[in-house]
């Protein structure tokens, strides 16, 4: 993966750039020693790193707006982080640029039942939304896998999804209002408390726009009654087929559930191994289907999907008897990903998404393409959506390994974009799948999305080398190309 | 994960070992999030996956320990979170020992550190010199504001005893009625000269359930604060003395287990195997007394708890340390007991997060410590409870210490509620507080 | 005198868009055209129409998914759900009647304008719903964004930014968008309310309640007295309305549930099937401000606020309301006349409430002396303006239609 070429003069600068910031950023947030930075230099995808020119966790809004301003002056590069627990690399430093940090701002800032929502600060995780408003019935709808650990920030960057999706939307369809601050330091409000303001949508555009456009301070998401029952049903198939087959039956009944997954054989192991959900070890794939909301509601569905499952061949079906268990069903499937730590030293986690029906097609290529590498694959579905998550086993001690994944990798998202998918349904694009993106839009498109980075960031200091596979100056992409020769239409009247 | 250690280093069993551990890791960050300190200070060398990060560092370039490394594997707290977290299986507690002991080995401390660390790990786990210091402490208080802070804090701990209880003597206490199981039990150093009223309870809860225990002169410290922090020597020392004098009880006459009411302790016997597994000598023999050590309360609930004796319903908040719940993956048992008691047992939130005092931690690390206390009552405080029952010494006198001034619940260790429910004498620390909740 | 054309194909759109870059001709983009009158008004020499890019190009009701071209009515597409238990779930609105317009709208407009109906609260907006879209931008350039599956983050969402846009940015094409089941059952509970305060508690307390709530508004007596729905108009009094959809045995057991909750607040009616149905097109289509005449203001505020803002307005000014989404969004109307339609006195009850007004019906005189949209602070203003330059560098797509520009002069 080639970044583009530090700036020997930036980092010729670094111990100028550490005493700028020393004057208004405490000591004990400015990392600049080697072994401090060390453990900064990638995030949830190890394959790719690099050593930041130094890190800074600074500790609220006006810190980073002091930050950003002075590298905006002075023309030095950020790198905003989360968690950092992207599979994609969207956290990956640069050798000359600072990495922003927010894991310091962590704090929920309000929660308002009556308007139904949280202001919240970027560093605080998914999961910790929900449990500041649980005791009071509701919960924040999104629930990316890593919920655990990944932040709010981070989600609206990415625009996570999660298993709940299908039903109850990604991180924009829960999203009201954003404070983010641009590369020159200045604060802007997006949206409030309240729904869809005039104007353009510069907070659509925002989410999922990893990190290039600007760095989010405060985040209000709409929360949602939790429903009074959430029933979790545990299928088990002969084939992955079979399991695909019965998610279209289910949609094609007209039943959305809350949440619809996939898993198969090896990740099935790998999960059970490390929760003891109960999943049947000796099936092909499984389902999990969650059904929520009135007792009357979900018992209704839960026969309805038990029997649509029966006729599509499950061989194993079992409905979760209380909470406790519906939560160990979901255990397994969330911890799927990590927990294949169990059974591979690495993995390389794929996000392509496709047309659902293609399932068995893409499955069976897949299986295909693991012989020829010689690789091993685990694959964990987003099963109601169409995202599908291959886990591609590798060792990275093993010479030429990690270039077989990669090679591995890219033929799988290459599959997808050719079903009519696309190359990442939720973990981003960052610096992984960065130069597949011309599979799946013209030098045209790119350029206008191009376009949309300068606006915010016109001398692109913002996470550079992300998303883009050919960085073009703002200068160039402004110009206009006027196609002269033949007019069409030569009686458009004139001004 | 990738990891870079050459055929030569990986050569070296410690190296191998690491290397194993390392290799398991996937960097998800999971762990960050139920890591007490990551939580407190949002910065990625505070939380385990940048400890993790450190210490593959210095492994693999072979490079001493610098103070940045020192100074974030310093505030880990050892409660192993993580470990409970981890997705992958990451063994991190044998991982973050390796760690210190690499410190340990390549890193000069500054005076005062080394000074204190010494002394703590000569004094705490010999309880002739603690209790020596306990007395010192005692005369001493008078001097305590012109100490250095860290000295403070370890008078300010040493003169929490309250020794009103006898010190029990080695020899054998037999069961009440015909013997069933024979028992061997660790009293713990630090334990026995604090609060050996805890010891008592244990062993008048194992007589009551039939039980003869053993309790042996040659059984010292577990270990464990030595090797915490870092003092392998010291702690092997301690190790092989109590391997050698259990087993040889164990040859004289068979043993059903090995008692441990101190759950940090416990973390530690229960890894004897581990620690001692390329000791040619006591390798085996360590992994025996692994197997045979039980916490009292898992104990208790495998050979099943007599009838409840109260006839008032208590409110018990329980804190359930982190050497039981992560280190030794007992959780649920404690719990179960004190409701077959008749006890009302409330759970406070964030229960996986360390209440910081974690060893000698409360010593070495202070402020993070007394901040996580705070935060650790607080939580406890919210359940309303009348009483609150952790199964670790050492939480019971951080939650004392948090808890001085705000509101003076009695706070327990379990077996004195189980011991009290089945028959025994309420605990010691809960007789002015009596009044108030009958 | 201003022409229409009518491309057939795209690469004719291209071609005519290209010419008008190079001549700096300005193009007005329509649909049918039954939104027309919203915006501010413009000064464009040709109007580029859309109509001929019609016809549905994909549906896969299994897949949740059609893509239609950005011509086709709504009517085509919601007959094309129809058979198959589907619909759009942000509910689209028809605005025409309230606008005085009798075009049948199509998807494309739809899409530009952003406007959905009483059940955005449960199931977002048009925006959210948006998959696709391919679209030939101010620089000729023809581009897409997004796909035919809903779970997609490669790329910006160029989607979000041409929803609401009204035509300023690009000019769309193709539209693929994410399809549900409709349900199966529908019930509306009304509840003979007091006040409008009362109306916000009882509507709030069924939102808050796990009810899964997909309509909650209120309406004045003046104004339920309006509709076409017997039970409202003859109910004789303000009420809130509640309602809930799904299957057979969840929507019975929701309304019971509800039932118990609003009893405190008022009498409680239940609207079946097709009144519930005429009931929440009234509410989405904005029916009762049809036949009166004045200017028609739509104020976006965060529920709690709603009561506030209208009785600060109502100080100074003849109007009257109802409200959706809970409280969460006000539809308003000037009795008075009042050169500027009321927005000085609206725009400064919105203020420190963080909300958004804007002009909706007005005259064209009206709509050139205030700006239609709520003005922006400085940062996100120059950001917009910014945005519109990237997609259209020379201002030739419906210029000024979203910016307000003080004096006589519109164009760009």
């Amino acid at each position: 993966m080639e970044m583009p070429g530090p700036d020997p003069e930036i980092i010729g600068r670094r111990e100028n750039i550490i005493k700028a910031l020393q004057a208004f950023i405490p000591a004990n947030s400015i990392i600049a020693e080697e072994e401090g930075l060390r453990p900064f230099e990638c995030d949830g995808l190890t394959a790719y790193r690099e050593l930041p020119l130094i890190v800074v966790l600074p500790e609220n809004a006006d810190q980073i707006s002091r930050i950003l301003n002075y590298c905006y002056q002075s023309g030095v590069k950020i790198v905003p982080r989360g968690a950092g627990t992207s599979l994609s690399g969207g956290a990956l430093p640069l050798a000359d640029a600072i990495t922003l940090g927010l894991s310091k701002l962590n704090k929920i800032i309000e929660v308002d039942y009556e308007n139904r929502c949280v202001v919240a600060e970027p560093g605080v995780t998914n999961l910790a939304i929900t449990e500041a408003v649980e005791d009071c019935g509701y919960y924040y709808a999104p629930d990316p896998s890593s919920q655990i650990a990944c932040t709010i920030g981070g989600n609206v960057a990415e625009n996570s999804g999660g298993v709940h999706c299908l039903k109850y939307g990604l991180t924009t369809n829960n999203l009201l209002g954003l404070k983010m601050i641009l590369m020159d330091g200045q604060t802007i409000n997006l949206g409030g408390k309240h729904m869809d303001p005039g104007g353009y949508d510069l907070m659509g555009i925002v989410t999922g726009s990893e990190g290039l456009l600007g760095v989010i301070t405060e985040v209000t998401v709409r929360i949602l009654p939790k429903p009074p029952t959430a029933r979790a049903l545990l299928m088990g198939f002969n084939s992955s087929e079979a399991a695909g087959k019965c998610v279209a039956s289910i949609i094609g009944a007209g039943i959305i559930p809350g949440g619809m997954e996939m898993m198969d054989r090896k990740a099935i192991h790998a999960a059970e191994n490390f929760v003891n959900a109960g999943y049947p070890l000796d099936a092909e794939a499984i389902l999990i289907v969650e059904l929520d909301g009135p007792v009357e509601e979900v018992d209704y569905l839960t026969d309805k999907v038990s029997e649509i499952s029966c006729m599509a061949g499950a061989t194993f079906v079992r409905s979760s008897v209380n909470e406790e268990e519906r939560l160990l069903f979901w255990a397994g499937r969330k911890a799927a990903f990590p927990a294949v730590g169990r059974i591979s030293p690495d993995y390389y986690c794929m996000d392509g998404t496709i047309p659902r029906h293609r399932l068995p097609e893409v499955l069976k290529r897949i299986a295909d393409a693991a012989v020829r590498y010689g690789l091993g694959v685990a694959n964990v579905f987003h099963a109601g959506d169409g995202n599908l998550h291959p886990l591609i086993l590798y060792d990275a001690n093993k010479p030429g390994e990690l270039e077989s994944a990669e090679a591995f990798g890219a033929e799988i998202l290459k599959l997808c974009v050719e079903v009519g998918g696309v190359l990442t349904g939720e973990h981003g694009v960052g610096v992984e799948k960065r130069d597949l993106m011309e599979t799946m839009f013209t030098e045209v498109d790119l350029m206008q999305q191009q376009r949309i980075k300068c606006a915010f960031d016109p001398k692109q200091l913002l996470n550079p080398g992300k998303v883009f596979p050919k960085l073009h100056r703002c200068a160039e992409l402004g110009r206009l190309h006027i196609n002269g020769g033949e007019m069409r239409f030569p009686n458009l009247p004139r001004f | 994960m990738q990891t870079n250690f050459s055929l030569a280093q990986l050569s070296n069993p410690d190296i191998r070992d690491a290397n194993e551990i390392l290799r398991t890791c996937v960097h998800c960050g999971f762990c960050n999030t139920t890591c007490p300190t990551y939580s407190l200070l949002g910065d990625e060398l505070d939380g385990p996956r940048g400890r993790i990060y450190l210490i593959k560092e210095m492994l693999e370039r072979s490079r001493p320990a610098s103070e940045t490394d020192v100074k974030h594997l310093d505030r880990c707290l050892s409660c192993l979170s993580c470990m409970t977290t981890c997705p992958s299986g990451v063994n991190y507690l044998h991982l973050v020992d390796h760690g210190r002991r690499h410190i340990e080995e390549t890193y000069k401390r500054k005076i005062m550190d080394r000074l204190t660390r010494r002394l703590l790990g000569a004094v705490l786990p010999s309880k002739g010199l603690f209790r020596l210091a306990i007395l010192f402490a005692n005369i001493s208080r008078v001097f305590g504001p012109i100490l250095p802070r860290q000295f403070q804090k370890m008078l300010s701990l040493a003169s929490y005893s309250h020794v009103r209880n006898k010190v029990l003597t080695p020899s054998i206490y037999e069961a009440f009625g015909a013997g069933k199981y024979r028992v061997g039990i660790l009293t713990g150093c630090v334990q026995d000269s604090l609060d050996p009223s805890i010891n008592h309870s244990t062993i008048r809860l194992l007589n009551r359930h039939g039980c003869d225990v053993v309790l042996l002169s040659g059984v010292n410290c577990c270990g464990a604060i030595n090797l915490h922090l870092g003092q392998e020597e010291q702690a092997i020392k301690h190790i092989e003395a109590n391997v050698q004098t259990w087993l040889a009880s164990d040859n004289l006459k068979k043993l059903d287990a090995i008692i441990i009411n101190m759950s940090g302790c416990g973390t530690t016997v229960k890894d004897y195997g581990h620690i001692l597994r390329d000791d040619v000598k006591f390798g085996k023999l360590g992994a025996k007394v692994s197997a045979l050590a039980v916490d009292i309360s898992e104990f208790i609930h495998r050979i099943g708890i007599k009838d409840s004796q109260l006839t008032k319903k208590f409110r018990v908040a329980y804190q359930s340390p982190c050497s039981l719940q992560h280190g030794q993956r007992v959780l649920s048992e404690p719990i179960t007991l004190l409701e077959a008691c008749g006890f009302d047992v409330v759970l406070p939130k964030n229960g996986h997060i360390c209440c910081g005092s974690a060893g000698t931690y409360n010593i070495l690390e202070d402020e993070i410590a007394e901040e996580l206390g705070t935060k650790k009552f607080r939580s406890l405080e919210d359940c309303s409870p009348d009483i609150i029952a952790s199964g670790n010494l050492g939480c019971i006198m951080q939650l004392k210490n948090a808890g001085d001034g705000v509101k003076p619940f009695p706070i327990v260790h379990t077996v004195e509620l189980l011991d009290w429910a089945t028959g025994g004498p309420p605990p010691l620390s809960m007789n002015k507080n009596l009044g108030d909740l009958s | 005198m201003s022409s229409v054309f009518e491309p057939k194909k795209i690469i004719d759109l291209e071609q005519i868009i290209g010419d008008a870059l190079a001549q700096k001709i300005p193009l007005e983009i329509l649909g049918a055209g039954s939104k027309r009158a919203v915006g501010q008004p413009m000064v464009t020499a040709q109007q580029v129409s859309l109509v001929s890019f019609s016809g549905i190009t994909l549906y896969e009701p299994e897949e949740l998914v059609l893509a239609a071209r950005a011509g086709t009515p709504l009517m085509e597409i919601e007959k094309a759900l129809d058979q198959f238990g589907q619909q759009l779930a942000f509910e689209p609105v028809n605005l025409g009647n309230m606008l005085g317009s009798k075009l049948a709208q199509t998807i494309g407009g739809i899409m530009a304008t952003n406007f959905s109906g009483p059940r955005r609260i449960q199931a977002g907006a048009a925006r959210d719903h948006l998959l696709g879209v391919e679209m030939v931008t101010g620089r000729g350039e023809r581009i897409k964004t997004g796909g035919r599956v809903v779970k997609n983050v490669t790329g910006y969402d160029l989607c979000k930014l041409f929803v609401g846009s009204y035509g300023t940015l690009a000019v769309a094409t193709d539209l693929t968008f994410k399809v549900l089941p409709a349900s199966e059952k529908t019930r509306t509970i009304l509840v003979a309310v007091e006040d409008e305060e009362t109306a916000i508690s009882a509507m709030k307390d069924s939102l808050n309640s796990p009810n899964n709530v997909s309509g909650a508004a209120f309406l004045s007596r003046e104004i339920s007295k309006r509709s076409k729905v017997s039970y409202v108009s003859s109910a004789n009094a303000s009420i809130a309305a509640i309602r809930i959809e799904g299957s057979a045995p969840s929507v019975e057991a929701r309304c019971c549930a509800l039932k118990k909750i609003l009893i405190v607040y008022g009498d409680i009616q239940e609207l079946h099937y097709h009144n519930s149905m005429q009931f929440w097109k009234e509410v989405g289509n904005v029916t009762p401000y049809v036949d009166k005449v004045g200017v028609v203001w739509r104020i976006s505020a965060a529920p709690t606020n709603a009561i506030e803002i209208v009785r600060k307005i109502s100080n100074n000014l003849a109007i009257e309301f109802y409200l959706d989404w809970g409280g969460g969004l006000i539809w308003l109307r000037v009795i008075e006349k009042r050169n500027d339609g009321g927005a000085v006195e609206i725009r400064d009850a919105i203020k420190g409430h963080g909300g958004h007004a804007t002009l909706i019906r007005a005259n064209e005189k009206i709509r050139s002396q205030v700006p239609v949209f709520q003005p922006q602070a400085e940062g996100v203003a120059t950001l917009s303006q910014r945005l519109k330059s990237s997609f259209d560098p020379t201002g030739i797509l419906n210029p000024g239609r979203m910016t307000y520009s003080p004096g006589p002069e519109h164009a760009n």
